[in-house]
């Protein structure tokens, strides 16, 4: 079965909407450096909240149970998908809602994440705080590790896992895929200082930390004053009775939030009480505050890429198209070297055409600017165009494809449970939480904002990296086609039917 | 779930089983698996999707050529094997003719286990043999999370025991540099 496309209604208003943006950002010279610092949450009760570890205990005992009933059902409960928790719970309902919630909560889901618990708790054998007396090697990562090139690789994988092996199909699969993601973590920690896995090495985590750029909730200082006179840094050193910041953050300078685990360390470690969470301006971060580096430009345009394919293994041409290669390169099966080949080609397509458009530019502008220098600094315009597509294309899993939960969490393991039938199938896809018209409206606000949000970091970074160009925006096109290509190929993408996953 | 290459000519399929329900017929859930092996779309479905110990089963088999849908005409061996790494004890099912572009061969197993059943046929001088999975009764493994307990315990001794060692040699320079200074 498949789901309808966007009408072509909405994929009108898309393309006047981006058109007027990109006319506008090649038109106007003024720059608005407008941002909104919000109220902390500084309340008797949000203090005690987030000063104590009770409440994040509590989130995660009721995740890491969730965690364990998936592995449970995933190794002992039956193999139709549907039917099983194990596939249920973290496809369609984690996989699909976590982006969704990264934008409400930011990097929330990392302090509770599943992984890192039981990996903590194995290690520091503990809960939360310091134990001298922790199973650790404490060792420092090399220098050369330090980068998220193992996270990319790790994120590629994954997506081969989930969209060639078909994980998310397979109670049993994805329960090993859990197994392993414990393994790994646990293995790390004991290994390295403070999170390593979370920081260098989690795909799911750095996706968190990179589209937490454009979130409005952050851990911040509630007054910065007070940090600017602290000496002792209990939020980067820790103190007698809490850890380190795990990633080496010093909340004070704060500047981008992509490698903060909301772990509560410096909420819990500062004497003043100083740190809690503050609504800012929405992706003031991706826009001018992040510092670009190469391999986290690497990345985000890597998750762009794989978010749009995605997509395009959700058409119900795909498979054609797959078979037609498997009979050009002698595969067979399942068809794995085919899929291997479309991945790798949708992957690097657009970081090729990115490439082209930032030569094109770097020509064009006569900049002094390296290469490398103009790559890193406008890879930032990747995340929230990769933000968008990949919430508008979720939604279509959360709201189309959610299960009967209450009679999921009855029979977990799905014993004795029958597949489902037609009939089924077609309800499900009828009952939707939300009306169809809606879905279409939110999916192309998303789109508009997320062209929206890459234009206006186009115009800031490109303004910081070559200050002259202000009296010259014309000159920003080869970017700004960029971002129109993208958003014109994620738009024609989410007009498509797309098939279902289970 | 895998096929094994007899010759270079010879394919490696693998597929991935998905499950249905036909609520208009009186046929039991199935259990079907869709793969592509050189010049063939092969179809592989068994009923019961879950057959028990004892329980009469069937799978069937479609093949037919990917270039114009002509379903293949010749006869399949169907074999069956345990799926596991020490087991290579294989045992012939039957040998089916083609019957109404179907190939069915039945089955009773008497013991619960993971099985693999191997389509064998050969069609414009090649070989072509095709394994899919077959699973009869309730065959539940904790394997992976002792597999899982094991490694994080070895992990986390080899850890112990370094730990320790570097203490002991922080010890020993300590104690060296006072007695030296």
């Amino acid at each position: 079965m498949t789901h309808p496309g966007l009408p072509e209604f909405w994929v009108m208003a898309i393309a006047i909407l981006a058109t007027i943006f990109v006319l506008h950002a090649m038109w106007s010279r003024k720059l608005r450096a407008f941002r909104f610092q919000g109220m902390a949450l500084n309340s008797v009760l949000a203090k005690s909240v987030l000063t104590r570890p009770w409440l994040l205990l509590i989130f995660k005992l009721v995740i890491l149970g969730v965690f364990l009933l998936v592995i449970v059902a995933g190794l002992l409960g039956t193999p139709i998908p549907e039917r099983n928790a194990a596939t249920v719970l973290t496809w369609n309902l984690w996989w699909a809602g976590l982006i969704l919630a990264v934008f409400l909560f930011g990097s929330a889901w990392c302090g509770m994440c599943p992984w890192d618990t039981l990996a903590t708790w194995l290690v520091k054998m503990r809960t939360w705080g310091k134990n001298r007396a922790a199973i650790s090697l404490n060792m420092k990562v090399p220098a050369k590790w330090r980068n998220i090139w193992a996270a990319t690789f790790m994120f590629i994988g994954l997506t081969w896992l989930e969209l060639g092996v078909g994980v998310t199909t397979s109670p049993y699969m994805t329960a090993l895929l859990s197994l392993l993601m414990i393994v790994l973590a646990t293995i790390t920690l004991a290994l390295y200082e403070g999170k390593a896995f979370c920081h260098y090495i989690c795909p799911v985590g750095r996706t968190i930390g990179f589209y937490s750029q454009l979130t409005p909730l952050k851990l911040r200082p509630v007054d910065g004053d007070v940090c600017a006179s602290c000496k002792t840094h209990e939020c980067f050193h820790g103190s007698d009775k809490i850890e380190a910041c795990p990633t080496h953050l010093m909340i004070g300078n704060l500047q981008q939030s992509t490698y903060c685990t909301s772990c509560g360390n410096c909420t819990q470690s500062c004497p003043h009480e100083n740190i809690s969470w503050r609504l800012q301006s929405v992706s003031h971060e991706a826009i001018q505050d992040a510092r670009p580096h190469w391999d986290e430009a690497w990345f985000m345009l890597v998750l762009l890429s794989l978010t749009s394919f995605h997509g395009l293994t959700m058409l119900p041409g795909w498979e054609a198209q797959m078979g037609q290669l498997a009979q050009v390169i002698n595969d067979s099966g399942q068809l794995l070297w085919s899929f291997s080949i479309g991945l790798v080609v949708s992957m690097i397509a657009p970081i090729l055409v990115y490439m082209l458009c930032i030569w094109v530019w770097q020509r064009i502008t006569q900049s002094k600017q390296s290469f490398r220098q103009l790559f890193s600094g406008m890879a930032f315009l990747a995340i929230p165009l990769a933000f968008s597509y990949h919430l508008a294309h979720n939604l279509n899993h959360l709201l189309r494809e959610g299960s009967d939960l209450s009679e999921l969490l009855s029979n977990p393991l799905g014993q004795g449970a029958l597949p489902l039938s037609s009939a089924e199938l077609h309800a499900r896809h009828m009952s939707m939480w939300l009306s169809q018209d809606v879905l279409f409206a939110i999916q192309a606000g998303l789109m508009v904002f997320g062209m929206w949000i890459a234009v206006k970091v186009i115009r800031h970074r490109a303004f910081a990296l070559m200050p002259e160009l202000q009296q010259t925006p014309s000159k920003l096109w080869p970017v700004l086609v960029f971002v129109l290509l993208t958003t014109a190929l994620n738009t024609w993408l989410l007009a498509q039917p797309m098939v279902m996953r289970m | 779930m895998g096929v094994l290459i007899q010759h270079a000519y010879a394919h490696h399929v693998l597929g991935r089983p998905s499950y249905s329900l036909g609520e208009d017929s009186n046929t039991p859930p199935s259990m079907q698996v869709e793969t592509q092996i050189g010049k063939f779309y092969v179809t592989y479905m068994a009923f019961p999707a879950f057959p028990q110990p004892n329980e009469a089963g069937r799978v069937n088999l479609y093949a037919s050529r990917i270039e114009n849908g002509e379903p293949f005409q010749g006869e399949v061996t169907f074999k069956v094997r345990d799926d596991s790494w020490f087991s290579s004890a294989e045992e012939t099912l039957g040998v089916q003719p083609v019957d109404d572009s179907v190939f069915r061969q039945g089955f009773i197993f008497k013991e619960a286990g993971n099985f693999i059943i191997t389509a064998e046929f050969e069609a414009d001088g090649e070989p072509y043999i095709i394994d899919f999975p077959l699973q009869i009764g309730e065959t539940q493994s904790v394997m992976p999370i002792a597999v899982t307990v094991v490694v994080l315990i070895v992990v986390l001794l080899l850890v112990s025991v370094l730990q320790r060692k570097r203490l002991l040699r922080e010890k020993v320079r300590k104690a060296r540099s006072e007695s030296a200074g």
